[in-house]
């Protein structure tokens, strides 16, 4: 969501589906791809892969992009996990901002078995 | 030696590498319901957690309790804490209330519970940064003497989700701070059953993050990327966490 309204601020307009789908060369967002592959890479924990996503983001960005793409990572490797472990259900006014976005993505149907 | 997130070939900006000093020394140190000792072996489960069997035989299922087992623990603490911790750092998308429930019918308690949470999500901040920027992973934090005070906050209530919280209208002079800013997203108050413990880990967040996450653009923020390319890393990884809130 904050991707979107991020966008609508600064006349770009990001294509959400293909950032789910992990398409970054149509997702309109500037090394898109490279920060795309870092982020992989780290979750799956892949040390040679992390390697060679850091040398790209720093010989096309800089050092600074990569302290800032792994901080932003770091970050959210832990919201998420304080939303699951805690129950914490959407605020009623996101939950209303993003109906249309949860329904196209199709995220109301998204339940596991237990 | 002093473990520091800083070095020659990566340098973090300056309030990062503070923060990030902070949290992995206060890991070691008495928090509010576990001692030094317990917050250490958090840290080091959490570590630890990625080899585990079990865990990984679990991804491959439709439910995690299609398969049952012993977590392949490299310390001594009870069963049911290492199934937080396991479950959070390997399996966070598939974490439910019967999880929770599970969790607490044995001897932990509430507040232990968040307090686990919380060491356990800043240990994998720790070692994420350090790993991705390519620094070596920080040996475990030494442990100080100290005890938790092992005070349940009064003000605290059930809910939004599975666990009690203080909510902002509820929050005492010693809270209320937290709340500032009109930052009253349930997120921020997940853990605050727990508040000395909770004030620590978002120290630690709002810089690797934001402060105000509801700034537009960086406005003004020393950051290499834009907000837009922070958003989409942050939506990325919920994705791949397979995290919707």
């Amino acid at each position: 969501m904050r991707l979107r309204v991020s966008g609508q601020q600064t006349g770009h307009e990001y294509n959400l589906q293909d950032v789910m789908d992990g398409d970054f060369g149509k997702s309109g967002l500037p090394k898109g791809d490279i920060l795309n592959a870092f982020v992989e890479a780290i979750i799956e924990r892949d040390l040679s892969k992390i390697s060679v996503a850091r040398s790209a983001i720093i010989s096309s960005m800089g050092i600074k992009a990569l302290v800032d793409s792994a901080a932003t990572v770091a970050a959210f490797n832990a919201y998420p996990r304080m939303a699951d472990a805690t129950g914490i259900p959407l605020e009623d006014n996101k939950k209303e901002m993003t109906s249309e976005m949860r329904k196209e993505f199709g995220m109301e149907r998204l339940r596991f078995e237990e | 030696m002093v473990y520091k997130f800083q070095s020659e070939q990566v340098p973090v900006r300056g309030d990062l590498s503070s923060a990030l000093d902070r949290a992995y020394r206060q890991i070691g140190q008495a928090g509010s319901w576990l001692n030094g000792k317990q917050r250490r072996a958090i840290f080091a489960e959490t570590r630890y957690s990625w080899d585990c069997s079990l865990c990984q035989s679990r991804k491959f299922e439709p439910s995690p309790y299609s398969i049952l087992g012993n977590h392949q623990t490299r310390g001594n603490l009870p069963a049911a804490w290492l199934d937080v911790i396991y479950r959070v750092v390997t399996d966070p998308g598939r974490l439910s209330e019967r999880w929770f429930q599970e969790a607490l019918s044995g001897d932990l308690l509430e507040d232990e519970f968040v307090e686990i949470i919380s060491i356990c999500v800043q240990a994998l901040a720790i070692d994420i940064f350090t790993n991705a920027v390519g620094m070596e992973l920080p040996p475990l934090p030494m442990v100080e003497e100290g005890h938790p005070s092992r005070s349940r906050a009064p003000e605290a209530k059930s809910g939004p989700g599975w666990v009690a919280t203080i909510a902002p209208e509820d929050a005492g002079p010693d809270f209320s701070n937290f709340y500032a800013n009109d930052s009253h997203f349930y997120i921020r108050r997940s853990l605050t059953l727990v508040k000395e413990e909770t004030k620590r880990l978002w120290d630690l967040l709002n810089h690797l993050y934001l402060e105000g996450p509801r700034l537009f653009e960086l406005e003004g923020l020393d950051r290499g990327i834009s907000r837009a390319q922070m958003e989409y890393l942050a939506a990325r990884v919920s994705f791949l966490l397979g995290c919707y809130y």
